[in-house]
């Protein structure tokens, strides 16, 4: 799925986010966001997947406007095709980690309760806690887990469903280096694997080197 | 310490003071609830002390200060007692009374007066207030009206009751005219006080007593007295100020039952100091982690946020004090001082302001809003710092014991079973408060029970797994979210059920004891009873009017067998068939041959110990004396050799008219054993083609045409009576509806201001729902999910901690209270009515609750940590 952002501007009351930002992600490809605190990152993030609007230009994502659909279409849309990654986990507390990385295909599920479907949901949440290193941690709780685990469990979570488009902020900011290598270990590999397109915003030259292709964010424009 | 205390006080001047007024609503609130809470409890308690202090000053005022008073047990007594009283060695005054409860005529009013029959001459030393003062204007004529014969002097209420120089009482049937010659400084109800030798003519009671005042030699021993009087067995000795203590006594468990209902708001006041102070917390969850971070203690949290609590309740009993005093003054002056128990009927009484209860029932609101503010203040003590820093809040509390809840049920359940202490039920009333904390305590293990179950259910639908889930998981935020709830609806059902179960059973009771068309009397209470009544030949006459089919007479007379306690009523009626025409609890005994039979209410057996198949001597003493009476002048031996009459309980009934004990008796017997032939109600059973209006329109003119006075006549058809005693029953309990209605408003409040709190410190979650492709509808959806599966847990909770407490206060705080019981019944559809409610607004208060979250742009919510 190709995302497009076709000369965006977002601006807070006077003050300008970003400027002229157009950018194309290829299907399956890599793309690392580097900028300064402050420059607009996150919130281009939240623009690529509808959750934030944006001044002037357009957002396209597998040729769909983003700016032509409604808020409810735009949460359609991302719980299809999008996953996100956060640099606080933000996983559901009182839900155990099975049901967190099962979160989408609940979702996405017909709300029926064949046994197929479930044998199949139970399945795929077991391979992805699998192939996060979680292997046999799905009955634990959140706050049973360290951070690098919990970061591990959203990102079964953010692949779970197979989203063509994979956003993560920062995800490695919360965690010491050796974690931050094992947790971009098995991001890229999982996004590799589903074949999803990866924006990754981030502050670590380690992790931005990994990518296919580093585009510089500032208050002109974007830059790569 | 002092160090800690001054750390507080300074971090309430600028940390709390800032939330207080930047939420001054919320706060209010909880201030206003504690205000009414204090306010109701407060004014209750000036209301009746006012009334009850009046009332003791108006009984001291009518029977003077005098050392003892000899009294009739029924009725009156011989005079003859008299002289040998008053010329005692021992006796310094002795002042003959005759009291007569009856009605007064004027402008066409039927107005109720006590006649007080005194001798002016030696009741100056012992009552000044019945004193005689003719008026001025009356001339030197009238200087020796106080020894003529009709003629009254009127205290201030019956002057305001009845106006012009004459009026008229009843006696019998018939109307006697009097002249009013001036007036008396008798405060209390309307009262007349004329020569005693004129009101015994003027009532039929020539040569008889009501009581004898005594002031006593020094030295001399009443208790001895009394013995070398060798005093008739229709005469008893009672100290003064017994009148007072036996209202006093009486009405103790009224009042305390009125004043634990006061306090019921009281209850529901801590409840939204403890919603509000939990939102409060909640929010400012973060702010006190990091005075936490800081170097604020875990105690110094705890006593900041309980100081808030108590500045609220300070605030609010100072308020409630101050409106208490208000409302109080309003009630007194606008309602007198009766609260509807009919215990100080016709007294108006002045407020009487006491600084000790004002101090005391502040303390209590302060207490309240304390005990509100505890759970909010230990969340602040234990929140983990760092955690809520990062916005995890607290970890979820392991498995805790449910064995305190189960130890205070068990224990409620065993206070239930405990007797009243000094005629209130203090056992009962600690019962219910075990059994809602035991409940609401036992919540967490509920909900567990409940949505553990559930949980498999729903795991493969994504909005109930999440409301459920987040239930089981957080149980004890859960529990405390719907305690509000659980706390209100308990209340509500337990109100309900009860007023329901009285309304069912005086419903019931009025099918049994009102069973003929139309009912006829003269008095209107049984303190008039020996004065108003209808004459045999009345009754003859009535039952020959055309339409009437049979008519059955009562006479209704008071009997003083205890000096402790009021007057009973004894009921002679016809009693061919108890079992049909009692509201018996129970079947009837056969009576042992030689005994007579009698029928007692349930406060007889209470206060008496009347207990079925025993004789009740003391029915049998005040026989004894009525018999020997009766036959004053005749020779001794003849009096000693009649026996006294035993009498036989042979079953015990429902009165729900009477609180101070009724005993019904067949006619024939009472009539046997007392001569008296008197008949103060009738009933009168209709002929099938009989038009009722018409034979009303024949007794009214019977009455006028054998007496004069159709307008002593009362008359009312069974559909009357009956629609008028269930008027009066809903009207004195409709305030328990609103009670109930405020109740629910704030427990409903509590689970308002529980949802905004669980929403505020959950919106990362949605924001990370909102991100994963949830609408903003569906995670609504959510929160009013989880607001259904919290409040159906509490209706659950509630309604069976109601029926517990309902089960208390029907067979245990009624029956001690008052001495009468009722069949439970539950209206089941009425419930499930008002549980439906309560759940459809719970989750529509969560729901309201969630779009204050869920309406901001999700992405704020999680964007903090990017």
């Amino acid at each position: 799925m190709t995302l497009e952002l076709d000369n965006l501007s977002k601006r807070y009351a006077d003050t300008p986010v970003f400027s002229h930002v157009s950018l194309r992600v290829a299907p399956g490809e890599f793309v690392a966001i580097v900028g300064q605190s402050g420059v607009g990152k996150s919130t281009l993030l939240n623009c690529m997947a509808g959750l934030d609007s944006w001044d002037t230009g357009r957002v396209r994502l597998g040729g769909v406007d983003l700016g032509t659909l409604s808020d409810d279409q735009r949460a359609l849309l991302r719980r299809q095709h999008v996953g996100f990654v956060f640099q606080a986990f933000h996983v559901l507390p009182h839900l155990d980690v099975a049901q967190n990385v099962a979160l989408p295909l609940l979702l996405l599920g017909q709300h029926n309760d064949e046994r197929d479907e479930r044998d199949n949901r139970d399945n795929r949440v077991r391979a992805m806690l699998d192939a996060v290193g979680l292997t046999g941690l799905g009955a634990r709780l959140p706050q049973q887990l360290s951070g690098g685990q919990l970061q591990r469990v959203a990102i079964a979570r953010a692949l779970v469903h197979r989203p063509r488009l994979l956003l993560a902020d920062e995800p490695t900011g919360n965690l010491d280096p050796t974690t931050a290598g094992v947790v971009m270990d098995a991001l890229i590999a999982q996004t590799r694997e589903h074949g999803a397109s990866l924006v990754l915003v981030t502050h670590s030259e380690a992790a931005a080197a990994r990518a296919d292709r580093v585009l510089h964010l500032s208050s002109d424009g974007i830059t790569g | 310490m002092v160090t800690s205390l001054r750390l507080v006080l300074r971090l309430l001047r600028q940390f709390s003071w800032r939330e207080l007024t930047h939420h001054p609503w919320r706060n209010a609130a909880a201030v206003v609830a504690v205000m009414l809470g204090v306010a109701l409890a407060f004014s209750t308690h000036l209301i009746n002390a006012s009334a009850l202090s009046e009332f003791s000053q108006a009984v001291r005022a009518v029977n003077g200060q005098p050392d003892l008073e000899l009294r009739a047990v029924q009725g009156t007594f011989d005079e003859t007692v008299y002289a040998r009283v008053a010329t005692h060695p021992g006796v310094a005054l002795a002042s003959p009374v005759l009291e007569v409860g009856t009605y007064a005529v004027s402008n066409g009013q039927r107005v109720p007066l006590k006649v007080v029959g005194i001798d002016a001459l030696s009741v100056a030393g012992i009552a000044p207030t019945l004193m005689p003062v003719a008026e001025a204007s009356s001339g030197d004529d009238n200087r020796f009206a106080l020894f003529a014969p009709n003629t009254v002097f009127l205290n201030a209420a019956a002057r305001q009751a009845l106006s012009g120089s004459t009026l008229q009482l009843q006696s019998g049937l018939t109307l006697q005219t009097v002249a009013v010659a001036g007036r008396v400084s008798t405060p209390g109800a309307a009262l007349a006080v004329m020569d005693i030798g004129a009101a015994q003519d003027l009532f039929g009671k020539g040569g008889q007593l009501s009581r004898i005042d005594v002031k006593l030699q020094p030295g001399t021993n009443a208790q001895g007295l009394a013995a070398k009087l060798e005093l008739p067995a229709n005469i008893t000795l009672t100290a003064p100020g017994d009148d007072a203590q036996r209202v006093s006594n009486l009405s103790r468990a009224y009042r305390v039952n009125l004043t634990v209902l006061a306090l019921v708001a009281l209850f529901t006041g801590a409840f939204l100091v403890f919603s509000v102070l939990s939102l409060s917390v909640a929010k400012r969850a973060q702010q006190l982690a990091l005075l936490a971070v800081l170097g604020l203690t875990g105690r110094e949290r705890l006593g900041l946020v309980l100081a808030e609590s108590l500045l609220l309740g300070l605030a609010g009993s100072t308020l409630g004090v101050a409106l208490g005093t208000g409302l109080a003054a309003l009630a007194l002056r606008l309602l007198g001082g009766d609260l509807g128990g009919g215990y100080f009927a016709g007294v108006a009484p002045a407020l009487q302001f006491d600084g000790a209860a004002a101090l005391l029932y502040g303390a209590l609101g302060v207490a309240a809003a304390g005990v509100g503010g505890w759970w909010p203040a230990r969340a602040a003590q234990q929140l983990p710092p760092a955690q809520t820093l990062k916005g995890l809040g607290a970890a979820q509390a392991g498995r805790r014991s449910h064995l305190l809840s189960i130890v205070l049920i068990a224990a409620g359940a065993i206070a239930a079973l405990a007797p009243p202490v000094f005629g209130i039920p203090l056992a009962a009333y600690v019962s219910v408060a075990m059994l809602l904390v035991g409940g609401i305590t036992a919540l967490p293990w509920g909900v567990s029970v409940l949505y553990d179950r559930i949980a498999p259910f729903v795991s493969n639908r994504l909005l109930p797994l999440l409301a459920v889930e987040r239930a089981r998981r957080v149980r004890e935020s859960a529990a405390v979210a719907v305690s509000g709830v659980v706390a209100s609806l308990s209340l509500a059902v337990a109100l309900t059920v009860m007023v329901a179960s009285f309304r069912d059973s005086v419903t019931q009771w009025l099918d049994v004891v009102l069973p003929a068309d139309l009912y006829v009397r003269t008095a209107l209470g049984t303190s008039a009873a020996d004065t108003a009544y209808f004459p045999a030949a009345f009754v003859t006459s009535l039952a020959a009017l055309p339409g009437v089919d049979r008519v059955t007479s009562v006479r209704t007379t008071q009997v003083l067998l205890d000096a402790n306690q009021p007057a009973i009523a004894l009921i002679a009626r016809p009693l061919d068939d108890p079992a049909k025409t009692l509201p018996l609890v129970g079947n009837p005994l056969p009576v042992p041959p030689g005994q007579i039979g009698i029928y007692v209410s349930e406060a007889m057996v209470d206060l008496y110990a009347a207990r079925p198949g025993t004789v009740f001597e003391p029915l049998s003493r005040a026989f004894g004396a009525l018999a020997r009476a009766k036959l004053a002048g005749t020779a001794t031996e003849i009096i000693a050799s009649q026996p006294a009459a035993m009498f036989f309980v042979a079953g015990v009934w429902r009165d729900y008219a009477r609180q101070f004990g009724s005993i019904a008796i067949a006619q024939r017997d009472f009539e046997r054993l007392s001569g008296d032939r008197r008949v103060n109600d009738l009933a009168v059973f209709l002929q099938s083609s009989a038009i009722e209006a018409d034979v009303q329109n024949a007794i009214r003119a019977l009455a006028e045409q054998q007496s004069g006075a159709a307008g002593l006549v009362e008359l009312a058809s069974v559909r009357q009576i009956r629609a008028t005693s269930l008027n009066i029953f809903d009207r004195s309990f409709a305030v328990t509806y609103w009670l109930q209605g405020v109740a629910i408003a704030i427990g409903l409040f509590g689970v308002a201001a529980s949802f905004s709190a669980q929403v505020l410190a959950r919106r990362k979650e949605f924001g990370l729902l909102a991100h994963l492709g949830l609408t903003r509808r569906q995670i609504l959806t959510v929160v009013a999910g989880e607001g259904a599966a919290w409040t159906v847990i509490g209706a659950i909770a509630g309604v069976a901690l109601g029926l517990a407490v309902s089960v208390v206060l029907v067979h245990v705080v009624n029956p001690q209270s008052f001495h009468w019981t009722m069949d439970l019944r539950v209206p089941w559809a009425r419930l499930a009515a008002l549980c439906g409610a309560v759940v459809l607004a719970g989750t529509a208060t969560a729901w309201l609750a969630g779009r204050a979250a869920a309406g901001r742009d999700a992405v704020l919510a999680v964007k903090e940590d990017w």
